[in-house]
């Protein structure tokens, strides 16, 4: 008998029929009665003092149902930790990025939203402005918070081992700079909230988002009421990456637009506004000084990274953290000193990526091949080389688990021909390598650990309970999955409620890759809640111990003698009748530590277990245009254990596509004076399907010891692997490092110019 | 404000015809998203770019953003709500459900139909043939090696 009947397979996922059909509801498709169409007002400066706001001809304007300013607030300032609470859904005082929510309107239709927005009048009186981090932290700079003295919104700092004598130690050391401006999310949905209140004075709200008690918390603290009366429910959700991950402003302001109104109220964002005034990726330049012996092995790091982070502190402490931990998790470095510096500007606010910090992956790896070049070693050893290996505490002292990063460089070397290519292809023709790990999660707070019911019903049929959301990844299919699994029933027999803060337990959210590892043990757990009460009474039936007992195809049956059966629905009725509870109850928090926090005390485990992979991609490139035309793309990551193997393949497939494609070869926002000029589709070039190379796709299972079946994230890694290794393919085929990306046909020829005209010098005579 | 002068338009969609009276500026994807609740039809951009409206129109893809409903008397619209019949899903649906050509679905009705129309102009698309079809359409999930998949299956033999 096979050991799973679900758990390993390709299941197909229970909830695409309905987006194949148009069934699939979204924030933006939602109509209730009364409804009105909200709109935002915003900011045309990107740093001024709000003098005066007039709403009164709005107010006057025939279909308008409700304005809102910051009047209507109480002031509260929000943030992801108590120590950066510095933003306010509509500001009292000040604007600080081109884009900024100032005021709102409730109206019967669009157009009358739009006309009225117009007649909103605000004084504002223009403050200087600072743009580049250079000019953020230069003496004298404008401030755009009291509390961040030189626009340092967050400093982060490790310090491990003995860097200056790693240094002294070292065979070479080179030091080099990376940049990267900011990139854009481009979900499929633009964001999108409809929210309404009952007379009872409870609010019921609908929006995209990565996790729903993350939302709640903040809507009950800056409307003041209870948590309980803060119902975010179930919707589909069309892509987050990253960006769905906080409270929006855009939610605080519908809930009081619908409060005020006391009318059910839609704001769906543009394209635009979706780019702009949801969240963007940080821009970043990062100093790296590597010291290695000879064999490559690296001996000591220190870096220095500055973080463009926009005009708020967002989720500042982690992701000024997350580029380095996620290198700190890839290669052993015994010796390092990390400073990261989070620095604000008057440029709209950053959160977490899936790509997140593409220029300090980048520039890890592409120095490993500069080093490896000046000692003639290959950059595949050089990986192997430095590979994380199980067992290894992270200088930031999280033990690894399970690591199956050697085993990825491996087989993905293998799988890409490596060894007959690399130094042996043609001229403008180039192979890269890549290595990264991510979390699988790690505390937000009292939201760090997920919880699970299960019920039964008289059929043998059950319904799970949990916080869990799907942000379109297919979670909600791996919760069936999981639970059908363990209780021996097939995914029909199973019926979801999740992502409904009314309902559902406390929960993470789909956020740091948590849900599988930490939501999927919650339902395991809950699963086998059931399981053994079921167990207890077929037992109690058949006078025989639980221990020899095994629920398949909707029986639980005796293990040694498969005839002799008693089928689910049976023992829930005998469970029934003597009134005996068979709910289940799961819940799970991962072991972590909890003393570690990102700036005071950055060492400790940070989270339960970690993702290692690698990717190797071939390129060829034009010289004449700068043109990069993507060969072929070698994905190998270990996932843990692959729950549904194509959904992980369609992981890292979606991984490629956005950290290699997009990441390194088109995708970046372009300014001016704290403008974008490029926020819409036309102007972010996100990959299309012609774009796209073949992708092999190799899943590596290490079995993490806590894992859910021994799974671990699959999401973010092969993404973040997928930048570096283009960036190395690209490097190799031009023959010069890349050092500032994405690497767009002007910097290519640029490149190969600058290297013919050295050439050209070189050559005596 | 104006009161824009309105038409009266027949609609026929998914073989049901429709009487509205409509402002000539409002759009197709306004009017099936609005008029008709038929909300399978996404807003991605509003400029014509992500294809995420497509909807089609005599069997060919259009863009239902950038196309004026009033436009549209006497023409035969399909949307992703009509492919299906009886509750069965259509071999193309039943195809990028099987394949997991679908994530987050956000893209899933435009690409869908956008594929469909391809498999009936040319039953036997090679795959430089299926990018070319959907390279109108955005996906930011699956990288469209899986849709690329999903409807080489129905290409005749795989190629």
């Amino acid at each position: 008998m096979e050991k799973f009947t679900l758990i390993g397979k390709n299941m197909k996922r229970i909830d695409t029929a309905a987006k194949a059909t148009g069934e699939a509801i979204f924030s933006a498709d939602l109509t209730l009665p009364r409804m009105l169409i909200g709109k935002a007002l915003r900011s045309p400066y990107p740093h001024a003092r709000i003098v005066a706001i007039d709403t009164s001809k709005a107010e006057r304007l025939p279909g308008v149902k409700a304005v809102i300013t910051a009047q209507d607030m109480c002031g509260d300032k929000w943030g992801v930790f108590r120590y950066t609470q510095d933003q306010q859904f509509l500001p009292t005082e000040k604007v600080r990025y081109m884009g900024e929510e100032v005021a709102a309107v409730a109206a019967i239709d669009e157009d009358t939203a739009l006309q009225a927005l117009k007649l909103i009048d605000v004084q504002y009186e223009a403050l200087p402005s600072v743009f580049t981090i250079d000019d953020a932290i230069a003496a004298g700079a404008p401030q755009l918070h009291d509390a961040y003295p030189n626009n340092i919104n967050v400093h982060v700092k490790i310090d491990v081992g003995d860097i200056e004598k790693g240094f002294n130690e070292s065979y070479l050391v080179r030091e080099d700079t990376f940049s990267a401006p900011e990139d854009a999310y481009f979900q499929g949905e633009p964001y999108a909230v409809v929210a309404q209140f009952d007379q009872a004075g409870n609010l019921e709200i609908w929006m995209p988002n990565a996790g729903p008690h993350m939302k709640a918390k903040p809507l009950s603290n800056v409307l003041k009421i209870p948590l309980n009366k803060v119902r975010v429910r179930k919707i589909t959700i069309g892509g987050a990456f990253g960006g769905r991950s906080e409270i929006s402003p855009a939610d605080v302001i519908c809930a009081f637009l619908a409060r005020k109104a006391h009318r059910p109220v839609k704001i769906v964002y543009t394209r635009e506004e979706n780019t702009v005034a949801t969240r963007q990726a940080h821009a970043l330049v990062t100093k790296i000084k590597t010291g290695v012996d000879r064999e490559g092995k690296v001996l000591a790091r220190d870096i220095t990274c500055h973080m463009d982070g926009g005009a708020y502190s967002s989720t500042g402490p982690i992701a000024t953290s997350v580029p380095f931990l996620c290198m700190e998790q890839a290669y052993r470095m015994d010796n390092v000193r990390y400073n990261g510096y989070r620095i604000l500007t008057n440029k709209p606010i950053r959160g977490m990526y899936r790509v997140h910090g593409r220029a300090f992956a980048c520039g890890i790896d592409i120095q490993l091949d500069m080093i490896g070049a000046a000692l003639g070693i290959d950059p595949l050893t050089m990986r192997l080389r430095n590979a994380r290996q199980t067992g290894d505490y992270t200088p930031t002292k999280s033990y690894v688990a399970s690591c199956g990063m050697t085993e990825s460089i491996v087989k993905a070397g293998e799988k890409s021909g490596w060894k007959e290519k690399f130094g042996k292809l043609p001229p403008y023709h180039g192979i890269g390598i890549g290595c990264n790990s991510v979390q699988t999660g790690f505390p937000m707070g009292i939201r760090g650990g997920s919880q699970a019911f299960i019920k039964l019903n008289e059929d043998g049929g059950i319904t799970v309970i949990t916080g869990i959301v799907d942000n379109g990844q297919g979670n909600d299919n791996m919760v069936v999955q999981i639970a059908a699994e363990e209780l021996g029933l097939t995914p029909d027999d199973v019926q979801l409620i999740s992502a409904d803060t009314e309902v559902t337990p406390s929960d993470p959210g789909s956020y740091a890759m948590c849900e599988t590892f930490i939501g999927g043990n919650a339902v395991r757990l809950a699963a086998q809640d059931v399981k053994k009460k079921l167990f207890r009474i077929v037992a109690g039936e058949f006078g025989i111990g639980v221990d020899n007992l095994t629920a398949r195809d909707r029986k639980i049956f005796v293990t040694e003698n498969p005839e002799k059966s008693m089928s689910i629905a049976k023992a829930v009725r005998i469970a029934l009748s003597r009134n005996e509870s068979i709910s289940g109850e799961g819940s799970y928090w991962p072991n972590v530590d909890p003393k570690r926090e990102w700036v005071k005390n950055p060492y400790g485990q940070l989270s339960e277990t970690f993702s290692f992979g690698t990717v190797i991609a071939e390129v060829k490139v034009d010289p004449e245009t700068g043109q990069v035309e993507v060969l072929e793309v070698t994905a190998a990551q270990d996932v843990g254990f692959a729950l549904n193997p194509q959904v992980i393949e369609g992981q890292f497939e979606g991984g490629v596509a956005m950290g290699g494609q997009g990441g390194m070869l088109s995708e970046f926002l372009q300014w001016h004076e704290g403008r974008v000029l490029n926020p819409t589709q036309f102007g972010y070039l996100v990959p299309l399907a012609i774009d796209m190379p073949k992708i092999n796709n190799i899943i590596v299972e290490t079995i993490d010891p806590n894992g859910p079946y021994g799974a671990k994230e699959a999401g973010m890694s092969v993404a973040m692997s997928a930048a570096q290794a283009y960036c190395g393919a690209i490097s190799n085929a031009v023959g010069v490092y890349f050092h500032d990306y994405p690497i767009t046909p002007d910097k290519i020829v640029k490149a190969i110019e600058e290297k013919k005209q050295k050439e050209n010098a070189e050559v005596p005579g | 404000m104006k009161e824009m002068k309105r038409y009266s338009l027949t609609l026929t969609v998914n073989n049901e015809t429709h009487a509205l009276v409509t402002p000539p500026n409002r759009t197709l994807l306004e009017v099936l998203r609005d008029d008709l609740q038929l909300t399978g039809t996404k807003e991605g951009c509003g400029e014509g770019a992500c294809g995420y409206c497509t909807v089609l129109v005599d069997g060919q893809p259009v863009r239902s953003c950038l196309t004026l409903a009033v436009a549209m008397e006497g023409r035969k619209i399909t949307t992703i709500e009509g492919l299906a019949q009886g509750g069965k899903l259509h071999p193309i649906q039943a195809a990028f459900v099987e394949h997991h050509a679908i994530q987050c679905g956000f893209c899933s009705p435009g690409m869908i139909l956008t594929s469909y129309a391809l498999l009936n102009n040319n039953p036997t698309p090679t795959e430089a043939e299926i990018r070319r079809a959907i390279a109108g359409n955005v996906c930011r999930c699956t990288g469209y090696a899986k849709i690329v998949k999903a409807v080489q299956s129905l290409a005749g033999e795989e190629r």
